[in-house]
Parts: C-alpha cells; structure tokens; sequence
C-alpha cells in the first residue's frame, strides 16, 4: 500500500484547510473562497450492508471546476459511494461533505445542486423526452414556463434529442436514454454533476458524443462519474480516484497518475547485432529495465528509465557507438492508465 | 435560443412538501393523461353496474341489488387498490425510478402522499362517483328512491374501504421489498371476515362498513342503516378505519424516510 500513499496523498487541493474548520458551511458563498474548497469531500465514510463492508472508511476530495474519473473493478464501491454522497443510502461509519454541506444532514439543499444519472437510468416510459425533462425541471425551478421550455429545449439540444423530444421514452434505444438521462441530469444548471457509469451502453459515436459534452460542460460545472472505460477516463479528466474493493487505492491528478512509479519508457527498435547494444544498455545507471520484443529481424525495446533527460540525450547514440546496428525508431512511449490501473489493482491485490 | 437562468425563479419550497406539486402532478398526469382512467371507468362499470343489471334483470328485489352492489363493491375495489398501490410503490423501487426521483429536490413524505393522493383522487370519480351514479339512476327506474344523502354516505364507506386497503398496500409495499408478502397480508385482511373471528373485530376492522358478519348476517353492514334512512348502531368501524388509514401512512412515511436504494 505505501507504493500509493504519496498518490493517495497527492490532491490539488489544500486538505489542511478544511481540516481547521469543522464547519465547512460559510464556504460556498463566494466564488473566490468556494474556488479554494472542494466540491466532494470525505472523511472515513464508510458503508456496511447486512455486515458486509462495501466501503471502507473513505477519504476522498474533489475540486471544484474539474473533470474526476472515478474508477475501480466491479464491486469495488464506487456506485455506493455515489448513493451515499446524494442521500440515497446512509453511511454506517464517517461524514461527508458537498460543496461544505453535510451530506445526511442537509441533503436536500446539496440535491438542488447536483445533476445526478444513475447507472442503469430509468425514467417513466409513459412521458416523453420533454415531459421528462419538464418533470425534471419542476424540481428546481417555479417558472416562468416560457423561461423552463426554453432550458428543455436547449438541453435536448445540446444532447442531440431536439427532433425526438416529443417522442414516448418506452419507444427509445439504451443511447437515447442515456442522453436523456444526461440531459435531465443537467437541466437544472448543476454545480456538479455525478454520472455513474455515463457512457457504459454506449456505442463508440455516442460514447464520443458523451465525452463531447462532458467537455462542454467542464467550463460550467464539476464532473464525478464513474466509468470501466479507461481510455475515456485518459482523454476528458483532470483528476483520478481508484477504488478497490471498497478502498482508496489512488487518489491524485492524472499526470501524476501516469507518472505514478517515477519511470519513463523509450521504445527504441534497431536493425543488425543488437546483444552488445543491450549489454551497454543495461549497464548505464539510469537504466531501470528493458523489454525486448523481436520481430521481422528487428529488436524493439522498451527502456524503462528514471532520468528521461539523459535517457533521451544518450540512447540513440549509445546504440549506434559501435556500428553494426540501424535505429529504425525511437521515441517516448506513452503510458496508458489501463496500464497503471490494472498494475495499481493488481498489486492493491497482492498486498490484502 | 439560450434559457436566462437569472430568470428562472428557483423553487423556494424547502419544508416538507418540498417537491409534492410537481409528484402530484405527475401522478395524476399518469391517471388523467394516460388510457387508466377509461379502463377503470369500463371494469368498474362493468363488474358493478353490469353485475347489478343482471340481478335486477332477474327479478331481483332492488333493495338486495343494492345490497350486493355494495358488497361486490367491498370486497373487489380493495383488490385493485392493492393491485395498483403496490405497483405505485414496488414497482418505482424495482424499476428504479424512485431513486431517480429521489435524487432532486423532494421530500420522501412528499413522495408518498402525492402518490395517495393521486391515487385517492383517481379511483374516487372512477370506480365511486360515475358507478355509484349509475346505479342510482338505475334503481330509481326500478322504483326504488333511495334518499340521496343516505345513498352518499353509503358510497362513502365503499371510498373508505378503498382507502383503508390503498393505505395498506402502501405501508407494506414500503416495508418488504418483494410482492408477495404484500398481495398475501392485504388479501388476508380483504377476505378474513369470513372467519368466525370477524365478528370480534367488528368494531376495529373495516369488513363491517359494507358486508354483514356474523351467522345469517347478525350484524348488519353499516351501509344498510346510512342506505336505509335507519340509526346506526355504532361508529366504531367507521372511526377505527380512519385511525388504521392514518396509521398506516404514518408507517409508510417513516419507512420510506428510512429507506435505502
């Protein structure tokens, strides 16, 4: 676990000051302290269901205005948390706080604030996309009608349910509903929205279309939203938190994520007698690992180095030295966060 | 075509009907707006007064046809109280539409009292006033002029009923999660008064408002004495299920205050 602690401790947000206010209420009414204060946080929240732990004592923050990908293994806690933080169930153990409120003390004020889609969302098939969003919108606003059927209409738009609105939901695909399900989530102008599992019955062009939007409502408000799809979760957010089995295994901004074990990767291939290039290779001291992939009488390999400077100075002319060898290509390697999740999981695993 | 959001006027309701307008709304949208009020007006028409044509087509005495209206009324209108209140409920949690709803701004008491209401508000004009109407009409041409306050109270208790079973549909459906327990306690009560027993809960049980217990009918129903301009002998079963309707929404609301989805 200690492989994590310093992403677990990594935030972009002060924790301290929240730390000396027990009363984190008088911070949202100005924009320029509220900027300061996190939108979502929690101390040592926890859930048991029928003696099971679902989630362990979770501290978790998440700053106002950014894009937080919530992600973990099936089960891991993730849809539990999200039911906590909205009233949907009540936590066994810890506090939690929206935008400084309590969450089980003054959840009806945090629900005017939040857009929330569930992950398997439903709506009542007799109504049609519009009723739906109307209902919605009801909710949160008194009138004027003209001003409510002007937002609808504007939602459905930038969902791309315009020329559908008027039609039955029990008529519509599981895409359709879940751009409805976007689009009721966000008819109220939220301060943050919370999506479980946005894009999961998604094809790739509505997964785009959702990650479209998603982008066009950063400026507006804050994301949390829960996904499997970790390419996704690269592409949109600025933040990441991992959950595995009802623990925080990860918490911190993507960068640092991806950068988590402090090692850059080269790939470097080369043509000719490669054995005596490795051997140099691996004797430089920056030098963490090499993976050797060969194929069509070429050797790829992939350079783990813990000085990317110097790795990037030296490797090419550290092959090409004695002669004998031809660099085909040679770059930084990108790392996927499929990658890192599946390493921080699987050594989270190991550790139990 | 931008929507002002300073000129949407945010909802100010922060007490306990928080979000009761726009689920009432709702709910009688899904009785007024839908194809469920016809239908109810077409069975109910049709099991009561159509019941009730046929017996008077055969010669029976209007006095009893009256009677019998009333009693199919007692035992068949709980049954689909307890049809419809249960899926209201049962099927909002499966389906998972409750925790959508209960995810904006609403209180959870707003929740069920809109969907009492709703419901109260459509069985009353549905499966009491226009067959209840029709039935009057009916026997004046047969003769009998039933005093029309007398006949109204009657009609009443046939609502009363339904609300004692509605409200208890709704308890228990905020209690188990599954149908069964539900359909099987509500059908119990509906039909227990067939059992000897009823007789000694004849006062704190709604059977004695529209069916007679006891061997060869000892106790009138009390909708005989409203119908038949006669005193009645006692308003304990009258008083005793309106309690039981509060109570069982009292329950209802600090369930469903509780629950977790």
């Amino acid at each position: 676990m200690n492989t994590f602690a310093n992403l677990i401790s990594k935030t972009n947000l002060s924790k301290s000051s929240m730390d000396n206010n027990d009363e984190p209420e008088s911070i949202i009414s100005t924009n320029t302290k509220e900027s300061t204060f996190p939108v979502i946080e929690t101390r040592g929240l926890s859930k048991n269901y029928k003696g099971v732990q679902a989630l362990k004592p979770l501290d978790l923050t998440v700053a106002q205005n950014t894009i937080c990908g919530f992600l973990g293994p099936n089960g891991a806690g993730k849809t539990t948390t999200i039911k906590l933080l909205l009233g949907l169930a009540r936590p066994t153990g810890g506090s939690g706080y929206m935008f400084g409120k309590d969450i089980e003390k003054e959840n009806d004020e945090i629900r005017r604030r939040v857009g929330y889609l569930s992950q398997d969302p439903r709506y009542y098939d007799y109504m049609t996309a519009r009723e739906t969003l109307r209902f919605t919108a009801r909710f949160f606003y008194d009138g004027p009608r003209k001003e409510i059927e002007r937002r609808i209409e504007e939602t459905l738009e930038l969902v791309g349910l315009a020329d559908k609105g008027d039609r039955q939901i029990k008529g519509f695909s599981g895409g359709e509903r879940q751009r409805l399900g976007i689009a009721q989530a966000q008819v109220n102008y939220p301060d943050l929205l919370i999506l479980d599992e946005p894009a999961a019955a998604l094809d790739p062009i509505g997964r785009r279309d959702v990650l479209e939007v998603m982008e066009r409502l950063r400026k507006h408000c804050t994301i949390f939203y829960s996904t499997h799809i970790l390419d996704d979760v690269q592409r949109v957010s600025d933040t990441v938190i991992i959950l595995n089995k009802g623990t925080l295994v990860a918490q911190g901004p993507i960068e640092e994520l991806l950068a988590w074990d402090h090692a850059t990767c080269f790939t470097l291939t080369v043509k000719g007698d490669s054995a005596a290039v490795e051997a140099r290779l691996r004797n430089q001291p920056w030098v963490i690992g090499i993976e050797t992939i060969s194929k069509n009488g070429s050797v790829c390999w992939q350079v783990r180095v813990s000085d990317p400077d110097t790795a990037e100075a030296q490797l090419v002319p550290l092959a090409l030295k004695s002669g004998g060898v031809t660099v085909c290509e040679f770059g930084r390697k990108a790392q996927k966060l499929e990658e890192v999740f599946l390493t921080i999981v699987k050594e989270d695993n190991h550790e139990r | 075509m931008s929507a002002n959001i300073s000129t949407l006027v945010p909802s100010r309701n922060h007490g306990w009907s928080m979000g009761f307008a726009n689920m009432l709304g709702k709910e009688n949208t899904s009785w007024w707006r839908t194809r469920r009020w016809w239908m109810q007006c077409l069975v109910w028409l049709f099991f009561l007064n159509g019941l009730m044509a046929a017996n008077l087509a055969n010669d029976q005495y209007p006095e009893d046809a009256i009677m019998n209206y009333l009693y199919v009324a007692g035992v068949v209108l709980p049954i689909a109280a307890i049809i419809m209140g249960m899926d209201s409920i049962l099927g909002e949690i499966h389906s998972g539409t409750a925790a959508w709803v209960l995810s904006k701004p609403i209180k959870r008491p707003a929740f069920i009292l809109a969907k009492l209401i709703a419901y109260g508000l459509g069985f009353l004009p549905t499966a009491i006033i226009l067959p209840g109407v029709i039935a009057y009409l009916h026997l004046s041409v047969y003769g009998l002029k039933l005093p029309l306050a007398g006949f109204v109270e009657a009609m009443g208790l046939v609502y009363l009923n339904l609300l004692f079973f509605l409200t208890l549909t709704i308890m228990l459906a905020t209690l188990f999660r599954g149908r069964g327990p539900v359909l099987g306690i509500t059908l119990i009560v509906v039909w227990s008064w067939m059992v000897p027993l009823s007789t000694w809960l004849a006062d704190v049980m709604p059977w004695r408002l529209l069916i007679a217990l006891g061997e060869n009918g000892a106790l009138p129903p009390m909708c005989y004495y409203l119908l038949f301009n006669l005193p009645l002998p006692t308003v304990a079963p009258i008083i005793a299920t309106l309690l039981w309707c509060a109570l069982f929404f009292g329950v209802a609301i600090w369930r469903i205050s509780r629950e977790e989805f």
